[in-house]
């Protein structure tokens, strides 16, 4: 088990995602504890890519080859984890976008993929989102928390914008607001009255799942 | 005749201007708005621009072209109904009032060149033969409307700028500089796609390139490095313009805190790690290059 583990991890590690499927395959044939494969498997995998990321020894190809292995694995394991009723225990469901006028996607996209490699229900709505839409969506999937990214110094008002539009329905505290791009801070997140800004899309899993937790 | 930029690298380190965008928002850019559709509709505007930084001892001023490619266009509305070839052409016929109405000799136009917004395999599916395509076509309606010289700046992936070289080389024997972007790691300077100053330096002189450096995302203190690093490696010509500081948020806005003075202090740094060219980006204004001028002017 162990050793298989580690094979699941290094798939990962190394953006192999046909073997990040044999792999998940060749646990559902041996009947192995799906969870466990996941969290000390795959999900060992994107931790790992993501520390060798911020160190400087991968880069967004392989960041993106990575994650999207952890998400080729996931797509052949979920199935029989809501079929098994074993609860996968989603760590949180995420409403995701690029504020309106802005349409920069890259760093948003790396999020929400990185975000859904590591266990997120994220619904991705683009670049370009209106205020309103990131509240309504969020609403209507009931989800805990939107990340709202903007990489324009003129976009950016938007971010205050979200915050505004859930303190407007009373669903400040129920619904998180998170926010990234490069021209943000955290002395932006609190000046606005946001939840929490990541400074890149390892942060950004962290960061939710800290607020999925509080 | 006799306007080539290099002719003059080695007798000076040559002054570029400084940031476009946060001129053009200082004079009311609004959200989500292209910047080239002021090619259209706020040419005078863009004069004064221009006029400013050449007032501030500027050589080369930059035409309001960094995203007038095909590909960076048609990623928004208002881009899409924008045509190509006349956002260069119109561009250029701007910056060279600006230019003959300054009437100093020795003073250089540059086509702009940024990226096209996406990215190659396995981030994106941008192929090169489509940013090739596009490069081309920006390339040679900047080659018509005339340009002493092209810079190819802030590209973040080597493949892309070596796309965007080739293409300006398909069309034009003007001198090209070629600026790739790099952030600071804990293990050194790498483009977001893991090109490192040294493979950059190379591919891109191998591929024609007359000047190569950096510009962008680092701040001026952090671009000392990366010019000691590039002149550790390369005897070729180099140019860095790094923005002013890091960017921080105030009411709303963000501000460059970084002063004229700070910037320039850096900019020495870079200067005596062996710089041929100089000049600034993001949040850098006439007043940087002014104060850039100023110290250049005693140094030489």
């Amino acid at each position: 088990m162990e050793q298989f583990l580690k094979d699941c991890a290094q798939s990962v590690i190394e953006g192999d995602g046909e073997r990040s499927k044999e792999l998940a395959s060749e646990a559902l044939d041996r009947k192995l504890p799906l969870l466990d494969v996941i969290e000390n498997g795959f999900a060992d995998g994107i931790r790992e890519v993501g520390r060798l990321w911020e160190e400087g020894t991968m880069f967004l190809p392989e960041l993106v080859m990575g994650a999207e292995s952890m998400k080729a694995a996931m797509d052949v394991l979920e199935p029989a984890l809501k079929g098994s009723g074993v609860n996968q225990g989603v760590a949180g469901r995420i409403v995701i976008g690029t504020i309106e006028g802005d349409i920069h996607d890259i760093g948003k996209t790396l999020v929400a993929t990185l975000l859904a490699a590591n266990g997120f229900e994220v619904t991705d709505l683009g670049a370009d989102v209106p205020v309103t839409r990131f509240v309504d969506e969020a609403s209507e999937r009931e989800a805990g928390c939107v990340a709202v990214s903007a990489l324009l110094t003129t976009t950016m008002v938007g971010q205050k914008k979200v915050v505004e539009e859930i303190k407007k329905r009373s669903l400040t505290g129920k619904l998180k607001v998170m926010i990234g791009g490069a021209p943000c801070s955290d002395e932006w997140a609190s000046q606005i009255g946001a939840d929490g800004y990541a400074g890149d899309a390892v942060a950004a899993v962290a960061l939710a799942r800290k607020l999925s937790e509080s | 005749m006799g306007n080539n930029l290099m002719d003059a690298v080695g007798r000076r380190v040559i002054l570029f201007d400084g940031g476009m965008g946060s001129m053009l928002i200082s004079r009311g850019l609004r959200e989500g708005d292209v910047p080239e559709s002021w090619n259209f509709s706020r040419g005078d505007d863009l004069i004064e621009i221009h006029r400013a930084y050449l007032e501030s001892g500027a050589e080369v001023i930059q035409a309001n072209t960094f995203g007038a490619n095909r590909i960076k266009l048609s990623s928004s509305r208002q881009g899409s109904g924008i045509d190509v070839g006349e956002a260069n052409e119109r561009a250029v016929g701007l910056a060279r009032r600006a230019l003959e109405e300054h009437g100093e000799p020795d003073r250089f136009l540059a086509g702009d060149i940024g990226p096209t917004g996406m990215f190659f395999e396995p981030v994106g599916k941008l192929e090169a033969k489509d940013a090739r395509d596009a490069f081309r076509e920006q390339a040679s309606a900047l080659e018509r409307a005339g340009v002493d010289l092209f810079l190819i700046e802030t590209m973040y992936d080597l493949r892309e700028a070596v796309e965007a070289l080739g293409a300006v080389r398909d069309v034009s024997d003007k001198p090209v500089v070629v600026e790739l972007t790099f952030e600071k790691k804990p293990r050194g300077y790498y483009t977001m796609f893991g090109d490192t100053p040294r493979k950059g330096a190379e591919v891109l002189l191998e591929n024609g390139a007359d000047m190569i450096g950096a510009n962008c995302t680092v701040s001026s203190a952090d671009m000392i490095g990366l010019a000691v690093e590039f002149r550790g490696f390369t005897e070729a010509p180099l140019i860095f313009q790094p923005n002013a500081g890091r960017p921080e948020m105030e009411g709303g806005s963000a501000v460059y805190r970084q002063t004229p003075e700070e910037f320039v202090a850096d900019m020495a740094g870079i200067v005596n790690a062996g710089a041929d060219a100089v000049g600034g980006c993001c949040g850098t204004t006439p007043e940087f290059i002014s104060e850039l001028h100023g110290y250049l002017a005693g140094d030489r």
